[in-house]
């Protein structure tokens, strides 16, 4: 059955052997395991990269798919993050707190190490106080859970407001950044017990494992997000090829017709929105310790649009299209921006592009969405040269055999 | 008496000095020279008292131009003068005593007496008694401030007797209510003083409540049994309801009548102290790590004598109930506290009443600033349905162009005026050329807008970024828009912030105008209730598209220059209002400008209700009021004042 | 035995021949980690610039142990978690010998571990809250003992405040920064009605509430005094509305600590003259080196540019690292790092500076107030105020001291004595 699956999406297996043969050759070439020819920190941005094309293929699942444009899946994204941070923080404080306390001649109660704890993490921020939502800090099991259930239940609820009240189209996608934008002051906030301004640091290190070094666990991490985002993109190709897939998709063309056929439109967007944001906080909890900090300022609306941003280049409404904006745009963005790229002089002016790469990101941003809609996955379709009934108009959704414009005004 | 004995002494001294030397002012100065170049309100006191006792007629001369930082000491003899900087830069030098010119002095041979801003203070308390009968009413007037900042008993009466030789209507009616207030805190005469607190009740203003407050300060005091007779008894505390129990015992811990409680680091450093063979108290020492272990092994150590029992319960609350807490005012006199406190209680009433209407005026600024900064979008948005993220760099634009027209006209007031047109032809280019290249094409795709002009947004706001940098740029108001309105101590508005509503009130005028009464508006009202029916009448849906987003664009550039007056003008300004702005206009309910007004008012009064309830966190207001918002949504997705037969995102 | 002998010398060897070989390794990388874009451009750029104007500067006079220094550039673009990238790949991939970098609290945290991993060596230029220490940054701006807790006592004796209004930003700095202010206030026996907190979002506009809520304070009759922590384009709307107010210096004070000389050059400042701020550094300061040092910023970058603190903490870290590496004869970061203790340069406001064995410096704290120039006018001045890792007024911090030097140890408790961690907190 599963064979058939893959033979019916020739792309997933395409996508999973280069996946596949991505990791095996950063592996080859990485400092531990290998000829040591990609550097740590570059191995990191490409682990970090396979996180971020996780999240693009969530994004693109409830846009490119489903036609909500959420601006808020990068807060889901950041909410893992927070959670796999919580109990990386306490553990590995947890270990420094107790080994400096072994010293001491009376042995300290659980209470005192608690305490003693709580003053390490809060104490950079003025306080010493365990706030409530650190209740589950201790455990790892605990925490990972709430890597999906936190983003998860918070989609739902918001969700099941938005859609149960129609909201839809650019309002939804303004009442998600809202969403985002609240979320992000409030974790500004010192009060909201996760550190305020200066989140949550030091998650390279993992708890109990110092004697490993950061080039071995880059390798580790890189595995990992490899293999989530392989059995990401398998699960998304598999959900929209189905007929949960074709509901989505016809929801996304013309959700009133859905709804006269008698689906309940609001229960698919809402279990699409849910699910995404779960696949959001994995992703986001694979990516900040790679990172090694997390704070608010990740969560700020620009990082939910320059997710929109990556997926539209890429290409919406084809999976691979969400990765490779991803990969593409990030790593060619942090070139740009990391003064690596060469300056341009004009004579009687230079170009740096640390100044200039943002201003054309942004307008070819423009153009991509002006000209071609299907953005870099586009160029797939030339090459292979598929054939597709030349109607009239341009695309109204991304996807060969959406809603033409001129249908539309019909 | 003191005072007097000293300052014969001093005029005694300076006569001698005088008869010597001929420059009696100068030797007090080099007499007091190490204080007063080290220039400290700690030890000042005394070359101040030198000067202004000395009897001298130069002393006022001087210790004015040493309150305005004139005073300059020459390095190679140390001799002070007062000096006048020349157009050269070189300085002319004064001397004190005989007022003569001693010809000029490079600025490195000298050294300039800096006092700061507390000996200043110290200096003008000390000119007071010259400056009050002084015939340049500018210096009475900076007397009457030296009294009302630093109030003291010895001014009660030149100040009093300064009252009737005033000449200018508003310094007397200033004298009287600084002598009013200094009464009520100095006088020594108790009734006086509770008249003047009678004939000042009901004021609003600070420095009277500053005045009042002092008075009722008290101090918590324990007594065994029951308090003494005589002390004027603000209230009696009872253990648990007035204050805690916990309070109360530390109370009679640091009054050294009760034994002090132990705590758990205490008990755990007196364990670490007893340890024998890997056992405390009979208690192996890895047990310890559990507090009930700890508990018994700190308990046998009690029994052997070895440490200070822990108070129970019952033997705290045995010392509390022999004992009694009372709050005492400091202010011996009963009347005198009587009086004020109940002069107080109306105050404080009457305060609150103004704090509301301050709270109302402040949410009415702010409300029309989010106005403002939504009015441009409740044309593009909520009459043309364009979702335009670039709103908030029209705003920038149009501030910055403020900025610039500010560099060519340095008169502030012409520079404004020219601004506020210049930003909308500006912004209105720029809106339509936006229009006529990416959103025309876009019309059909919502979504897509949103990201095109979001694109174009962060390449706004780089390119302000590399022409302006990323310093924020001064945008002054002119002159006349300094200061604040203010009707008493408690309610105040500052005049930018009376502009910036007077002109959201012009704009929503402007805005009805166009929409109801020009050709422009009948034709935007027809093109977006049904373009083809519209151009079937002959109108150009392109035109008017063209025209009303421009309209939008540059409503929204004039709102940048009045932000940027009130706040900064940065490349990060439209930043801050563009979710604000969307808020507004959905909050308000799209396409119609009164649910503009509304979304604006209720987004305003709301954040300031927020910030009233908890004002020692901004940040907190602004995350309530979203959620809110986003509440708000669910119960009415068409917003305060919906139009029939839109639900959102149709 | 034979066999560990033999290893032992041959390490010995290799270490032997891998040292002067390091010192040789021309050229000297110097890597520069401030942000050149996004929110903390503005700030930051300067810093590189001066960077730069430094490194080029010793270059002329022939670099460092023979070899020339070669500035390499990176920019973390405000991003935290960039920070870290970008400090590994300084270390790992340029092999730089020292980092001169970092603004903000969170950007620095966010690059301890990464030094601490590698074993780099990071100069930090900015005043911060301090409870810190770590062995691989020296601190070569303010802690709170040099510009908190100094400008504090200038309130209580020069100003007679009595009643003080703690306003901030909200993140790490001014919270820690009040919290030791309120515990020292305390200590001072100024009661907790008395002081009033209030902390603001980054960009903070809307200043009417708070300023009247400030302006109320005065009702109890106690002088009322301001001590801001507001951040950056924030206090501009708080000093345009202080003003509409008509709030002057003399009845309502504001000390400053990340007002500048940079962040005053975009204010009109008019209505200011006699609001405060304490740093380690004025362009004012009458001092011959200082005169040389703005004659070169002003060649270089412009006559309308203004110098600051952090600046000043810059040209004091990288002259002690050259005099350090030259004194090491090496450029290896142990050895450096033992010849940075007790290295003394003059700083700019004419006395010297002193490289403490807690990697803090000992600087003069100075106060001065705003002239409607932009520019400040030092008022006060004290003498060397050594810096303080962890602060003496908060009960957790005051049993702490750092001392790298002999105790090898950034977290030591005195009462216990033992050293609670050697890696730093972040």
């Amino acid at each position: 059955m599963k064979n058939s699956f893959l033979m019916r999406n020739p792309s997933t297996l395409i996508f999973l052997a280069a996946l596949a043969i991505f990791t095996i050759m950063v592996t080859v070439l990485s400092e531990a395991f290998g000829l040591g020819l990609i550097s740590t920190s570059f191995v990191k941005t490409l682990g970090k990269t396979l996180c971020l094309g996780l999240v693009a293929i969530a994004m693109d699942l409830v846009w490119g798919y489903a036609g909500i444009l959420s601006l808020g899946h990068f807060a889901f994204f950041g909410l893992g993050g927070y959670m796999i941070g919580m109990w990386l923080m306490y553990e590995r404080t947890r270990d420094i707190v107790i080994s400096s306390m072994s010293d001491a001649p009376i042995p300290p109660t659980a209470e005192e190490i608690t305490d003693a704890i709580g003053h390490q993490i809060f104490g950079v921020v003025g306080s010493s106080e365990f706030p409530l939502i650190w209740a589950f800090a201790d455990s790892l099991v605990l925490q990972l859970v709430l890597v999906v259930l936190v983003p998860g239940v918070l989609a739902f609820v918001f969700g099941w407001l938005a859609f149960r009240s129609r909201v839809a189209g650019v309002y939804l996608s303004i009442l998600t950044q809202a969403m985002t934008l609240a979320l992000s002051l409030y974790l500004f906030q010192n009060d909201s017990g996760l550190r305020g301004n200066n989140g949550l640091s030091g998650l390279q290190n993992l708890p109990g494992l110092d004697a490993v070094a950061q080039d071995v666990v880059s390798i580790w991490f890189l595995w990992a997000s490899a293999l989530a985002l392989g059995l990401g993109y398998l699960l998304a190709a598999w959900v929209v090829s189905g007929k949960f897939g074709s509901v989505i998709r016809g929801i996304r063309d013309d959700e009133a017709r859905v709804r006269f056929l008698g689906y309940s439109v609001e229960s698919y967007k809402l279990a699409l929105f849910t699910v995404t944001a779960c696949i959001a906080g994995i992703a986001g909890a694979l990516y900040y310790p790679q990172a090694g900090i997390i704070n608010p300022a990740e969560i700020a609306p620009i990082a939910s649009i320059y997710l929109a941003v990556w997926v539209a280049i890429g290409g919406r409404g084809r999976l691979y299209g969400a990765v490779i904006g991803a990969g593409f745009v990030s790593l060619v963005s942090s070139w740009f921006t990391g003064g690596q790229a060469p300056d341009i002089s004009l004579g009687f002016y230079t170009i740096k592009w640390v100044d200039w790469w943002l201003i054309v990101l942004g307008l070819s941003f423009v153009l991509v969405t002006l000209f071609a809609p299907k953005g870099i996955a586009g160029l797939f379709d030339l090459a292979g040269s598929r054939k597709w009934p030349n109607r009239h108009g341009a695309d109204l959704g991304p996807d060969a055999g959406a809603l033409r414009e001129r249908e539309a005004n019909e | 008496m003191k005072r007097l004995i000293l300052a014969g002494l001093a005029l005694l001294m300076t006569c001698t000095l005088a008869l010597s030397q001929e420059a009696p002012m100068q030797d007090i100065l080099q007499d007091h020279s190490a204080l007063i170049t080290k220039s400290s309100r700690m030890t000042i006191a005394p070359a101040i008292a030198a000067i202004s006792d000395s009897g001298l007629t130069q002393a006022q001369d001087v210790l004015q131009a040493w309150q305005s930082k004139d005073i300059w000491q020459r390095k190679s003899d140390g001799l002070f003068f007062r000096a006048k900087e020349t157009a050269e830069g070189s300085y002319i030098l004064f001397d004190f005593d005989s007022g003569e010119t001693l010809g000029e002095a490079d600025k490195a041979d000298l050294k300039q007496i800096k006092p700061n801003s507390g000996v200043r203070a110290l200096i003008g308390s000390a000119l007071v008694t010259f400056q009050l009968q002084d015939s340049d009413p500018a210096r009475r007037l900076a007397a009457l401030t030296s009294i009302e900042r630093n109030p003291s008993s010895e001014l009660l009466a030149p100040l009093r007797a300064s009252i009737d030789t005033e000449t200018d209507a508003d310094l007397k009616a200033k004298k009287r209510r600084a002598e009013r207030l200094l009464t009520i805190a100095y006088d020594s005469d108790e009734s006086a003083r509770v008249a003047a607190i009678s004939d000042m009740s009901g004021d609003l203003g600070v420095d009277l409540r500053a005045t009042l407050n002092p008075l009722l300060e008290t101090r918590t005091e324990v007594f065994a049994g029951e308090a003494p007779e005589g002390l004027n008894l603000a209230r009696r505390l009872a253990p648990g309801e007035d204050i805690s129990t916990e309070a109360a015992y530390d109370l009679l811990v640091t009054a050294g009548l009760a034994p002090a409680r132990i705590d758990q680091a205490e008990i755990r450093a007196t364990l670490g102290t007893h340890i024998s063979e890997q056992e405390v108290g009979g208690v192996a020492l890895e047990d310890l790590n559990q507090p009930e272990a700890r508990a018994r092994a700190y308990a046998a150590l009690v029994a052997q004598g070895l440490a200070e029992p822990d108070p129970t319960s019952a033997e705290i609350k045995a010392h509390l109930d022999a004992h009694q807490f009372v709050e005492i005012y400091n202010e011996p006199s009963r009347p005198v506290t009587l009086a004020a406190s109940e002069a107080l209680e109306d105050i404080l009433l009457n305060v609150g009443m103004n704090q509301s209407l301050d709270l109302i005026l402040d949410g009415l600024s702010l409300a029309s600033i989010y106005f403002l900064a939504a009015i441009g979008l409740a044309i593009t948005f909520g009459v043309m349905g364009v979702i335009n993220m670039a709103h908030g760099e029209f705003i920038m634009m149009g501030a910055y162009t403020g900025y610039v027209i500010q560099q060519l006209i340095p008169n502030h007031t012409a520079s404004i005026l020219v601004a506020i047109p210049m930003a909308f032809v500006v912004t209105f280019a720029a809106g339509v050329a936006m229009e006529r290249l990416v959103i025309r094409w876009l019309y059909n795709r919502p979504l897509e807008t949103l990201l095109a002009t979001f694109g174009i947004s962060i390449a706004l706001q780089q390119l302000a970024k590399n022409i302006f940098g990323t310093q924020a740029l001064p945008l002054t108001s002119p002159e006349w828009l300094d200061g604040a309105w203010v009707l008493n101590d408690v309610v105040s508005i500052s005049y930018i912030r009376i502009a910036i509503f007077i002109l959201a009130i012009s704009f929503l005028a402007i805005f009805l105008f166009i929409m109801r009464r020009t050709r422009l508006g009948l034709e935007t009202r027809a093109v977006t209730q049904n373009p083809r029916m519209a151009a079937s009448m002959g109108i150009n849906p392109n035109r008017v598209n063209m025209l009303t987003f421009g309209l939008g664009s540059g409503i929204a550039g004039v709102a940048g220059v009045a932000i940027g007056l009130f706040a900064k003008v940065t490349s990060e300004l439209g930043n801050d209002y563009i979710v604000q702005s969307f808020m507004t206009v959905v909050v308000g309910g799209v396409g119609n400008i009164w649910g503009t007004l509304a979304g604006a008012a209720m987004i305003g009064f709301l954040q300031k209700g927020i910030e009233w309830f908890n004002p020692s966190n901004t940040l907190a207001a602004q995350t309530f009021m979203i959620i809110f918002i986003i509440i708000f949504i669910q119960f009415r997705p068409r917003g305060i004042i919906a139009l029939k037969g839109r639900a959102a995102g149709d | 035995m034979k066999l560990l002998n033999s290893t032992l010398a041959g390490t010995l060897a290799l270490a032997g021949l891998t040292a002067p070989a390091f010192a040789a390794d021309c050229p000297i990388k110097v890597g520069v980690l401030h942000s050149l874009s996004g929110t903390m451009a503005i700030s930051e750029t300067t810093l590189k610039d001066t960077m730069l104007m430094l490194i080029d500067q010793q270059n002329a006079k022939g670099g460092v142990l023979g070899c020339e220094l070669e500035a390499v550039v990176v920019d973390p673009a405000s991003d935290w978690p960039l920070f870290a990238e970008k400090a590994r790949e300084l270390l790992t991939v340029h092999d730089v010998d020292v980092i001169f970098g970092n603004w903000t609290s969170v950007s620095r945290k966010s690059v301890l571990p990464v030094i601490e991993e590698l074993n780099g060596l990071l100069f930090y230029p900015v005043q911060y809250e301090g409870e810190e220490s770590s062995k691989n940054v020296f601190y070569t701006g303010a802690a709170p003992n040099q510009q908190a807790i100094p400008a504090t006592d200038y309130f209580i004796e020069e100003l007679g405040v009595e009643k003080f209004a703690l306003l901030g930003t909200d993140y790490v700095y001014p919270r820690t920064t009040n919290n030791i202010l309120a515990s020292y206030l305390k200590s001072k026996g100024v009661s907790n009605d008395d002081i009033f907190v209030n902390y603001t979002p980054f960009g903070h506009s809307d200043w009417s509430k708070i300023v009247a809520d400030v302006v109320a304070l005065g009702a109890d009759g106690k002088k009322v005094g301001v001590i801001s922590t507001i951040n950056g384009d924030a206090n501009i709307g708080f000093y345009k509305e202080l003003a509409a107010a008509g709030i002057s210096a003399d009845d309502i004070p504001v000390v400053a600590f990340s007002v500048g000389e940079e962040e005053l050059s975009g204010l009109d400042t008019s209505n200011l003259v006699g609001h405060l701020a304490a740093w380690n550094y004025f362009q004012s300061a009458e001092a011959e080196a200082n005169t040389a040092f703005i004659d070169a910023w002003k060649t270089r970058m412009g006559a309308e540019r203004v110098t600051n603190d952090p600046m000043e903490a810059h040209y004091i870290g990288f002259n002690m690292w050259v005099n350090a590496a030259a004194a090491a004869g090496s450029t290896d970061v142990d050895a450096v790092r033992a010849a940075m203790y007790g290295q003394e340069f003059p700083n700019l406001t004419g006395g010297t500076a002193v490289m403490l064995p807690n990697h803090h410096l000992a600087k003069p704290v100075l106060i001065g107030e705003i002239q409607a120039d932009g520019q400040f006018d030092i008022i006060s001045q004290t003498s060397e105020v050594p810096g303080d890792a962890w602060t003496d007024y908060l009960p957790e911090s005051a049993v702490l001291m750092s001392d790298w030097k002999d105790l090898g140890c950034g977290m030591y408790n005195t009462k216990t004595k033992t050293c609670v961690q050697t890696l730093s907190n972040y």
